[in-house]
């Protein structure tokens, strides 16, 4: 994946960049970067569509109760399927029979009746919480595991490594293709437990597959910073490991791990849509990546319904590692005016 | 030398072996129950009928003994009972819920259409990718370059596989170019294999060749500033010699290793690939068999064969380093 290799060039950049020969110019490098992340265009464009992006996602329930939209088949306001479909299962009113209506901007779904833009707001609340909690969670594993295995070293370093190699060997597609079925299995009964295991064991699957890379990285930081004289220091004036490691350490791999955070938000964004378009992702919460495996089979006669989540995704997913690249440009010491 | 490979195959032994047993008993201990589908398959399921199936499928056997029959049946044949007795032969997989076929045969069947998509997709990337990289390395800060560059990272921040779905519908459906795009086996018909599986390889081909594009730049910028590149160009050696024989010689090994370490992207561009252009490959067969009624067997076939794919690509990558860069062989 590329977000490996990413991370790996830039713990290169960051080696480079801790060698002792760099003058000192008064300005904190986090502050730096966030002075050059603000004069790149492609940073504030990409910026501003994340930011409208996750507004509508935020703001789902607020915009679809003023529009009066509703994402669910069985709302107790929303419209019957049988009022609002034609016999053919495609919709009375808007595309593709019919012209634009500003009820209905994006139309309805054929079979279910449900309204376009309802669904692509909750879903895009879907994939957005689904990403940022599988983000926060590999984060947090992550930097855990790098910094005791870096930190400790000797036979739990080599533990620690090889479990990290071996996961990077396994696809995280087989892991999710493995549980799906049991999760289906086990609350094929019960609709509303299913959509929650799904979002769980999703996150799960994402997590476990996902943290290995900053795990490395931060390690390989960990292992070079151990030597420097103020974690030295430290070790000699004997303070906890837990000091070392969280206010020693730790504010010394801001950089790595903001970029890492910021490269792996849209990964998953992708990773959701693309488990749920296979159909082993989620199937009982509104979900863009489900909407785009539903309407495939209705392209030539509903095409508006395939391309507003198709959009969404791309622009969304582009707009994110667009984001994602910029922060590591800023951050990235070799370009550092 | 020998240590090494000694080494590296152990690893990649434990790796598979640890696969499959997590796989296996996350279907046999984990929450859901082999038997449901085969008893769901014959009509109305009475917890007597389900008990009875368990007992039959010795599935109220411990977990260790279910799987040391398993891993018997990697070298002798044995009998599996799938709501009737079924002989497996060696190496025995098990027998398909759905198909109540043998699951090597089918994966046998299938696997060609796999390897065809796999195999041609990655070979364009490489290619297409290590040359691109190559050339914008050697024009490094013109226009051309810049193109390279900023082209590749827009078409790596977009997800695969709405790349393959609008090639599909936009290509294919939209303008009827690529016409028969699906698989032909090669020893059936040749020119409808390549004709059929030419749109999947070139997006695939395409999609993937940026990231190496832009791997190889990085890789061949840092090489052709070394200082036996300067000697190469002051002995009058013509800049394609230069680039391509000598630099290119350096760069490709860590290009190398990230082409192993991509095995798995490669196999999760199979699976979407195989269902977007409608190919009746393992990719598509796992999915099938993650929908009701579900199909363990041959989910833990299509698992375990990836596993082993990719931890065969490593394994090749790793042994062919020391013949790619020589400096490794030394050290």
């Amino acid at each position: 994946m590329s977000t490996t290799a990413d991370l790996e060039r830039l713990a290169e950049d960051l080696a480079a960049e801790a060698r002792p020969d760099r003058a000192g110019t008064g300005v904190s490098p986090h502050r730096t970067a966030l002075r050059r992340l603000r004069s790149d265009p492609v940073a504030v464009v990409s910026g501003a569509v994340v930011l409208v992006l996750v507004l509508l996602g935020l703001l789902a329930p607020l915009v679809t109760s003023l529009w009066g939209i509703h994402a669910t088949v069985g709302h107790p306001d929303a419209p019957r399927p049988s009022e609002v479909l034609l016999f053919d299962g495609y919709p009375a009113v808007g595309p593709p029979y019919e012209p634009f209506t500003w009820q209905h901007p994006l139309g309805l779904a054929p079979r279910t009746g449900v309204d376009n833009l309802a669904t692509l707001l909750y879903g895009l609340r879907t994939s957005l919480g689904v990403a940022v909690v599988a983000t926060v969670l590999t984060t947090l594993v992550g930097v855990g595991v790098g910094l005791v295995a870096g930190f400790v070293g000797g036979r739990t370093d080599r533990v620690v490594s090889f479990v990290i190699d071996l996961f990077l060997s396994f696809p995280f597609l087989l892991g999710a293709l493995a549980l799906a079925p049991i999760v289906v299995s086990r609350f094929s009964t019960d609709p509303d437990g299913l959509a929650l295991a799904q979002v769980v064991a999703l996150v799960a699957v994402l997590v476990t597959f996902g943290w290995m890379g900053l795990a490395r990285l931060i390690r390989g930081q960990v292992l070079s910073l151990r030597e420097r004289e103020f974690v030295q220091a430290a070790v000699v004036m004997g303070l906890s490991t837990r000091h070392i490691l969280l206010k020693e350490l730790l504010p010394n791999l801001v950089a790595p791990i903001v970029v890492a955070v910021s490269l792996s938000v849209p990964a998953f964004v992708a990773a959701e849509a693309g488990l749920s378009y296979l159909g082993i992702g989620l199937t009982g919460v509104p979900s863009l990546g489900q909407t785009i495996n539903q309407a495939v089979d209705s392209f030539e006669r509903y095409p508006l319904y395939l391309w507003a989540p198709v959009l969404t995704v791309m622009v969304l997913v582009l707009a994110l590692n667009l984001l994602g690249d910029a922060v590591r440009d800023a951050f990235d010491p070799r370009t550092r005016r | 030398m020998a240590g090494f490979v000694a080494r590296r195959l152990t690893s990649a032994l434990l790796v598979v072996t640890l696969t499959s047993m997590f796989v296996f008993a996350l279907f046999f201990l984990g929450p859901g129950n082999p038997a449901g589908p085969v008893c769901e398959a014959q009509g109305r399921c009475t917890p007597e009928r389900l008990a009875a199936i368990e007992r039959q499928m010795g599935l109220d056997q411990s977990v260790v003994t279910q799987y040391a029959a398993f891993v018997r049946g990697l070298v002798v044949d044995r009998t599996v009972v799938v709501g009737g007795e079924h002989t497996c032969a060696a190496p025995c997989l098990g027998i398909s819920y759905g198909s109540r076929q043998e699951v090597t045969e089918e994966l046998a069947r299938r696997f060609p259409a796999t390897l065809s998509v796999a195999v041609g997709g990655a070979t364009i990337y490489l290619l297409v990718g290590v040359t691109t990289g190559s050339l914008a390395a050697r024009w490094r800060g013109t226009t051309a370059d810049r193109l390279l560059v900023g082209g590749s990272l827009l078409v790596s921040s977009v997800p695969y596989y709405l790349l393959a779905l609008l090639a599909w519908i936009v290509l294919a459906l939209q303008w009827g170019l690529f016409p028969g795009t699906g698989y032909t086996p090669l020893t059936e018909d040749p020119v409808a294999w390549a004709s059929g599986l030419l749109l999947p390889w070139l997006v695939l081909g395409v999609a993937g060749s940026t990231q190496y594009a832009r791997y190889t730049r990085g890789a061949m910028v840092e090489t052709l500033g070394e200082d036996y590149i300067t000697t190469a160009r002051a002995k009058g050696l013509s800049p394609r010699r230069v680039v391509f024989g000598h630099g290119l010689r350096a760069a490709i090994a860590p290009v190398l290793t990230i082409f192993g370490l991509d095995m798995a992207a490669l196999l999760a561009g199979t699976v979407f690939t195989e269902q977007i252009f409608g190919i009746d490959g393992v990719g598509s067969w796992a999915l099938e068999a993650v929908r009701a009624p579900q199909d363990f067997p041959v989910l833990h076939a299509t698992v375990l064969l990836g596993a082993v794919l990719v931890v065969v690509a490593n394994l090749v990558v790793d042994l062919a380093y020391g013949l790619v860069d020589p400096r490794v062989r030394t050290s």
